[in-house]
């Protein structure tokens, strides 16, 4: 008897599951997939990528990240952005909620195209964090004249 | 809030949005000392220009928004432009005219100054 009890009870919870489940799909087309709830499961950080013409330019959300916290690296066409954020709680006060969580994190892109490392620059503002990634001159983009006889 | 009462209520809710703006809550820390509430918000993006707080009755609200960097056609676009927001409820004695913002590399920092009257006193004990 207990033993049915417990099926019983486990059936409920799959269905409490799928009812998270729906929950989390009809939240992701409210907001046009963008994740408006605190999760931690979402990519840290941010990003995106622009083919901006004669650059690929990337840019991160990096809130709370020193300069000097950060490490990017570009090898065999694969751009990495590593770095760490600290914690960063004040002495002497007591903590009442805590969202921004301290944590190393690290990420790997693919460049479509070769660039020109040594011409590569990285600024920060605003917490966002912007490399520009000059292409190289093979992968430029070209005006072809047509010319007419 | 489970589905059902969730999609009866979306008229309520969600009223028609006039922009293609999505509302996000920003991750915060709230940390508290005998002189005042230190709130610490991620806000990447967002320029000082575009940051508004406002507390009224007892409510403080925090407001930004981020442009979109138009550079060039997208590969990866994890963001966009987008509206921060989130409001909280501060306890009576926060001295509204002495709160102090301040934003660096994304990230916005409150003082909210506790009124001499909720400051902890220390009393003395007389001998007679």
């Amino acid at each position: 008897m207990l033993r049915q009890l417990g099926e019983f009870d486990r059936s409920f919870s799959m269905l409490d599951e799928l009812r998270r489940r729906m929950d989390r799909m009809w939240q992701d087309w409210d907001t046009d997939g963008y994740s408006t709830e605190l999760s931690s499961a979402d990519a840290w950080p941010r990003v995106n990528v622009f083919d901006a013409g004669a650059q690929i330019v990337v840019q991160a959300d990096v809130p709370g990240v020193n300069e000097k916290d950060l490490q990017i690296a570009m090898n065999q066409g694969v751009l990495s952005i590593a770095g760490e954020r600290k914690a960063e709680a004040p002495e002497g006060y007591v903590v009442h909620r805590r969202e921004r969580a301290a944590m190393r994190f690290s990420r790997a892109f693919n460049l479509p195209v070769p660039v020109e490392v040594d011409k590569t620059s990285a600024t920060m503002k605003d917490g966002v964090l912007t490399i520009t990634l000059p292409k190289s001159p093979e992968a430029q983009p070209r005006k072809i004249d047509v010319s007419s006889r | 809030m489970d589905t059902g009462s969730k999609m009866t209520k979306y008229d309520e809710r969600a009223p028609e949005r006039v922009q293609q703006r999505v509302t996000v809550t920003p991750r915060v820390d709230v940390y508290e000392n005998a002189n005042e509430l230190l709130l610490v918000a991620d806000i990447p993006g967002a320029t000082k220009e575009s940051v508004s707080i406002q507390l009224d009755k007892g409510q403080l609200t925090i407001e930004a928004s981020r442009r979109e960097d138009k550079i060039g056609s997208p590969l990866v676009a994890e963001y966009r432009a987008i509206d921060y927001a989130r409001v909280f409820a501060i306890p009576q004695g926060i001295d509204g005219s002495k709160i102090d913002a301040q934003l660096s590399g994304g990230v916005l920092r409150l003082r909210l100054p506790k009124s001499e009257a909720l400051k902890p006193r220390r009393i003395e004990v007389r001998a007679n």
